[in-house]
């Protein structure tokens, strides 16, 4: 089943309509990393965060990693894996390095562990957005038969953050347009290491926000609030995350 | 913090400490008061407020506005899940551009902890 947009009491930009269409779709079928089945299920986990007693309590406490117990969860994933999910949807402001580390430690891929931010964050996303305007949220996708190609990156490094990126400089002719126009704010390259999950997921991205932030304040761009009324939106939201990136 | 530059561009004047603290200043944001309200809720994931928060974002500015005004709010809950989950840091050029705003908001004082 799509997302029936079609059917929404709302207009909406088309170009947003057809990059959520699209991204619905994409996140049944296989990934760079993960299969379509496990991306469905990283996405069922990412809903599930917000009813999970255990990241309530996290999210309460003066640290969130020193409360214990068991993620309420729906039982497709693997512990480590839950846990990322949860965190990352429920309180992604107080993450850290430590963090990071013990998720690869507890034996997930580096690349696996940028897919599972991906889809979380993709899935959050869009379910923000239909909270917001008014609708049901989607039905998951059903997942799509399918294997990922599991390949890493070679010119991946790590940095400028914790985890390996393709830096613009390293980026070979197939990749090089995504750094185009010198946009390659460390932002965007982020979830790099996954070059084709990153391009999916900042098509939808770009249609929510701006493709490029710099322009000058909306000039050619079709939206009914201005450009203050967008960067207080963008900068408050950053803010109740937690996020002063 | 783009506000402050479309600030800037524009010869408006708006209170930065909207962002951080209690939203008090939202409004010399125009609808700022209503934006702020519908950006809370979502991000709390909070149905009614979000339903009464919408109504009241479209008695201000309208329908159009609403939408566009979800998918910014929708947008980023995405960006800072990013950051935060991969630690990218801000630009150097950022970082030095942002020094006296972050001052002012108090913002180096946070996210200082190991773990």
């Amino acid at each position: 089943m799509g997302m029936m947009l079609n059917e929404a009491p709302v207009a909406m930009r088309a170009e947003v309509q057809a990059a959520l269409e699209q991204a619905w779709a994409e996140l049944g079928a296989a990934g760079d990393w993960l299969d379509g089945a496990t991306r469905v299920g990283v996405a069922a986990e990412a809903r599930r965060a917000w009813d999970c007693a255990l990241c309530d309590r996290q999210k309460a406490a003066l640290s969130p990693y020193a409360i214990d117990g068991e993620h309420d969860q729906t039982g497709a994933l693997p512990a480590p894996w839950v846990d990322v999910v949860h965190r990352l949807t429920r309180d992604s402001g107080r993450l850290t390095e430590a963090w990071f580390d013990r998720a690869l430690a507890s034996g997930m891929a580096e690349d696996e562990f940028i897919e599972i931010v991906s889809v979380t964050v993709l899935t959050t996303t869009i379910d923000a957005y239909f909270f917001g305007i008014g609708l049901a949220l989607p039905a998951l996708p059903d997942a799509v038969t399918g294997e990922p190609a599991r390949q890493r990156a070679a010119e991946a490094k790590t940095g400028p953050g914790w985890a390996a990126t393709i830096a613009p400089e390293d980026a070979g002719p197939d990749f090089a347009d995504f750094y185009a126009n010198d946009s390659h704010f460390y932002i965007r390259r982020a979830l790099t290491l996954l070059p084709a999950e990153t391009r999916r997921l900042w098509a939808l991205l770009n249609t929510l926000y701006l493709e490029d932030p710099r322009v000058y304040e909306l000039d050619g761009l079709d939206r009914a609030i201005s450009r203050a009324q967008i960067e207080f939106l963008a900068a408050r939201a950053s803010a109740l995350l937690g996020c002063y990136y | 913090m783009r506000l402050r530059v479309s600030g800037q561009d524009t010869g408006d004047d708006y209170d930065l400490d909207a962002v951080s603290g209690d939203a008090a200043g939202a409004g010399s944001i125009p609808a700022g008061v209503a934006l702020n309200a519908f950006a809370e809720a979502i991000c709390e994931r909070d149905p009614a407020g979000i339903a009464a928060a919408r109504q009241a974002l479209v008695a201000d500015l309208g329908k159009a506005a609403m939408v566009d005004a979800a998918a910014v709010i929708a947008g980023f809950n995405a960006y800072p899940r990013i950051a935060d989950a991969t630690g990218i840091p801000l630009e150097d050029a950022k970082h030095q551009a942002t020094a006296d705003l972050r001052a002012e908001l108090g913002l180096d004082a946070l996210n200082q902890s190991a773990d």
